[in-house]
């Protein structure tokens, strides 16, 4: 029998190769689950399949026929309907209109807004969703909400025309009965001959509700198998590999006294409140999927986020201080470097130098102080050669530096700074091997010197390099922590689906 | 080529640069092109002329400039010119205030408008599109509440702000103006507040995360903006020996044109003060020239247009 998709030799590379010729059959009426850690290829792969990104390699075929999708249009009209991780709601419209976004349906002249609203109510039924109303508009709804909204969205699709769906974690955001809910209602639709393919961090509902699993590791199928014959541990050890990891010699000197505390911190994104601890002259990792809380959990020690409960302190010679605001933390030599650069990091078209001492200024006493030219040019000249930033001089606009180059900068400017708590985003992301093992280094360094670093990452092996304690989050909650020489990869990775595995929560 | 960059960078550092040579280069050319297309385009009436009418426009433009590097817009300058006015007439006239206090009030006067449009825009989060268009109607509204929609007679007292210095065919006024722009071109080049807004502008988040609280900034520029418009609305009663609750109606237009000429983005985070007063200039030589060609009025305005409209083409082809 043909299979209704066939993937042949998909290969893709951005700067490393991300997908390695992967080769997947989805049958007619079947759930495909696939399975990876953070950064496998696995949204790769969906973009390449729903035509959001071309294939460097390789070829698609539905139903035996040839088809390479240029657009997500050109996809959607082939019958390829995808729910995005990432919502695709448009704010201010209902969740009727959002739902039939792409095929509202029509009288002569106008939209037919009776039709849109039954057809999207019985959607949502079927979804066993609550208090959704058709009419309601997207901005008046709750995360959870907006991703039911979300999966009626490509629910709509898959009525017309559909031959696969692509669910893109789909449960992330809905309760036990949720899922379940959206679980039977996938398996009738494969029932009538529908395929879907499954990606989700939930090894259990892979387990429970596809038929075959796929397992991608750095790019590459390490196997496909029928979902009877695998067990949720098994699954973790092909996600992590066997590898080992680099033991690094630990040349570090001893950690410090006490420089941040966090205290029984809670939001509307921590329900349970989590505590935590960073000394002088030590790197702490925070580890965890997508999703799990790293970036929040960084952000409120910033004094970026709304505070529920709780306090976060940083100590200088046993003196506790309590940070409430942005202001005060980087008063007191807080820093931090953001995971979106560009939007939250660079000030684009200006000067690497400016960019160097937008922070630093602000210890130059009264806002009517001079800045002098000379003074900034020379700063930025000894970062700049002591970070080695690839550059024609501290005038040279920053969006003409590599991504590399920009992530240096940012550094610079808490070093002109005298930061000496460190909170660091996705240090490396998007950066070439030889800029990120410079930052690295760099980052040892003032570690060495005292500084007090936190850093978030997707990648393990970057933590795992670094950090002389690993923190992990899964679903929003503490759930493990490693000091150096007690993780491995497997652990790490178990500890970080631990919060999506049994029926613990919710 | 990379000397030439490094060349550019150099200049540019010392906030003076390549951008206002550019349109200073402009300016010229215009002049040059008007004193041949007209026969005495180089009379002491023209230069009077321009000189008398520059200084309310300059100030204004100044504040505008600030508003737009930091991210935000003021469409209340050419009402607040206006409320600034009635409330100096008012003081001056009604009350007998000498002019001496008169005058400051109306900066004052000012002052509170702009501060009010900075509260609103940053500690109440609301557009400050919108809140400076509210205040463009209700300073307007105030200005005709005062002098119940009457010109007020001020006279010679008040006009010896912009009569010309005998010797040096300044005015006190056109000084003020051109000592404006020196200061507030060095406060933004090179003062910590300067940097902030060109930061605030270019990037509010990035700014954030840097430690830079953005709300006062945003607060201050618009309150230095109000000021500036107060301060306009003196030199134009000045001029016209007089306050006119329709004074500087479409102000808040020409100061955006000269500051959009000047090479200010309205996008925020560039712009430069002398290349805005470099704008300023270029509009009001622009209009002299033409009225000596007789050209009529709705010609000269077509022309105004293009002319605003090429120097954002221009500065962009040279961005690239």
């Amino acid at each position: 029998m043909i299979p209704r998709i066939t993937i042949k030799g998909i290969s893709k590379r951005f700067a490393a190769p991300v997908l390695r010729s992967v080769q997947l059959n989805l049958g007619a009426g079947k759930i495909h689950g696939l399975v990876g850690e953070n950064g496998a290829g696995k949204s790769t792969l969906i973009n390449i399949i729903s035509g959001l990104l071309p294939a460097d390699e390789g070829s698609l075929q539905i139903n035996g026929l040839p088809f390479t999708p240029k657009t997500r249009r050109h996809a959607l009209d082939a019958g390829i309907a995808l729910a995005s991780q990432e919502l695709s709601l448009i704010e201010n419209l209902s969740v009727a209109e959002n739902v039939f976004l792409a095929h509202l349906p029509q009288t002569v002249l106008t939209i037919d807004t009776e039709m849109t609203h039954l057809k999207t109510r019985e959607l949502l039924q079927a979804l066993g969703t609550e208090n959704i109303y058709p009419q309601t508009t997207i901005a008046s709804l709750s995360l959870a909400q907006k991703q039911q909204v979300e999966l009626a969205k490509a629910l709509s699709m898959a009525e017309a025309n559909c031959q696969l769906l692509i669910m893109d974690e789909p449960t992330s955001a809905l309760t036990e009965f949720q899922a379940a809910r959206l679980h039977d209602i996938l398996k009738k639709l494969a029932g009538n001959g529908l395929s879907i393919l499954y990606v989700s961090h939930r090894l259990e509902d892979v387990l429970n509700v596809c038929d075959e699993v796929s397992v991608l590791r750095e790019g590459a199928i390490q196997l496909t198998a029928q979902s009877g014959s695998l067990s949720s541990e098994g699954l973790i050890k092909l996600i992590s590999g066997d590898e080992l990891f680099e033991t690094l010699i630990d040349s570090r000197s001893d950690k410090g006294p006490l420089r941040l505390s966090v205290k029984e911190f809670s939001s509307d994104i921590f329900p349970e409140p989590i505590s935590l601890e960073c000394y002088r002259a030590e790197i702490l990792g925070i580890a965890g999927l997508a999703g799990s809380g790293r970036s929040e959990l960084l952000h409120s020690m910033f004094g970026l986020a709304e505070i529920l409960t709780g306090t976060v302190n940083f100590y200088n010679d046993g003196r506790s201080i309590e940070i409430r605001s942005v202001e005060d933390a980087v008063a007191h030599g807080f820093a931090l470097v953001p995971e979106d650069r560009k939007s939250q990091g660079i000030f684009r078209t200006k000067s690497i130098a400016m960019n160097i001492t937008a922070a630093g200024l602000s210890r130059l006493g009264s806002v009517f102080s001079a800045v002098l030219p000379k003074r900034e040019i020379a700063v930025s000249e000894e970062l700049i050669d002591r970070l080695k930033v690839k550059c024609e001089g501290p005038l040279q606009q920053i969006d003409s530096l590599s991504g590399g180059n920009q992530q240096k900068v940012m550094l610079a400017r808490w070093m002109e700074h005298d930061a000496s708590i460190w909170l660091l985003d996705e240090p490396t992301r998007g950066v070439d091997v030889a800029a990120k093992l410079a930052i690295h280094n760099q980052l040892r360094e003032l570690r060495d010197k005292g500084a007090a670093m936190i850093i978030v990452s997707n990648e393990l092996e970057e933590l795992t390099a670094l950090c002389d304690r690993i923190l992990v989050l899964s679903k929003n909650r503490h759930v493990a922590t490693f000091e150096r020489g007690e993780w491995n990869k497997e652990s790490l990775l178990k500890a970080a689906f631990s919060g999506y595995l049994g029926k613990i929560n919710d | 080529m990379n000397a030439n960059a490094s060349n550019r960078n150099t200049l540019r550092n010392f906030g003076f640069a390549f951008e206002e040579l550019f349109i200073f280069t402009a300016l010229l050319l215009l002049i040059v092109f008007f004193s041949l297309a007209t026969d005495n385009f180089f009379s002491t009436g023209t230069l009077r002329a321009i000189l008398t009418q520059l200084p309310a426009l300059t100030v204004i433009t100044i504040g505008m400039t600030l508003v737009l590097i930091s991210g935000g817009i003021d469409l209340s300058v050419g009402s607040v010119v206006a409320l600034s006015g009635t409330v100096i007439g008012v003081a001056y006239a009604e009350f007998e205030w000498p002019l001496t206090l008169a005058a400051p009030l109306g900066v004052f006067a000012g002052g509170c408008a702009g501060l009010i449009n900075g509260v609103l825009g940053s500690y109440f989060r609301l557009p400050i599109f919108i809140v400076t268009l509210g205040m463009l109607e209700a300073s307007r509204g105030l200005a005709y509440m005062a002098t119940a929609s009457q010109t007020v007679y001020i006279g010679a007292s008040i006009q010896s702000l912009s009569t010309p210095i005998v010797g040096t065919g300044l005015s006190i006024s056109f000084l003020v103006a051109f000592s404006s722009v020196i200061g507030a071109q060095l406060m933004l080049t090179r003062t910590v507040f300067g940097r902030y807004l060109i930061a605030i502008g270019t990037n509010q988040q990035a700014a954030k995360i840097s430690g830079i609280k953005v709300e006062p900034y945003v607060t201050a520029v618009l309150f230095i903006s109000g000021l500036l418009a107060g301060l306009g609305g003196v030199m134009n009663t000045s001029y016209l020996g007089a306050s006119d609750p329709n004074a500087g109606i479409g102000l808040e237009l020409s100061a955006i044109a000269a500051a959009v000429i000047g090479g200010t983005s309205l996008m925020g985070g560039r712009g430069s003060i002398i290349g805005a007063f470099i704008g300023v200039l270029i509009i009001s030589v622009l209009q002299n020239g033409l009225a000596q060609l007789g050209v009529s009025e709705p010609f000269k305005r077509l022309i105004t247009g293009m002319v605003i409209i090429l120097a954002v083409l221009l500065d962009r082809w040279r961005g690239r």
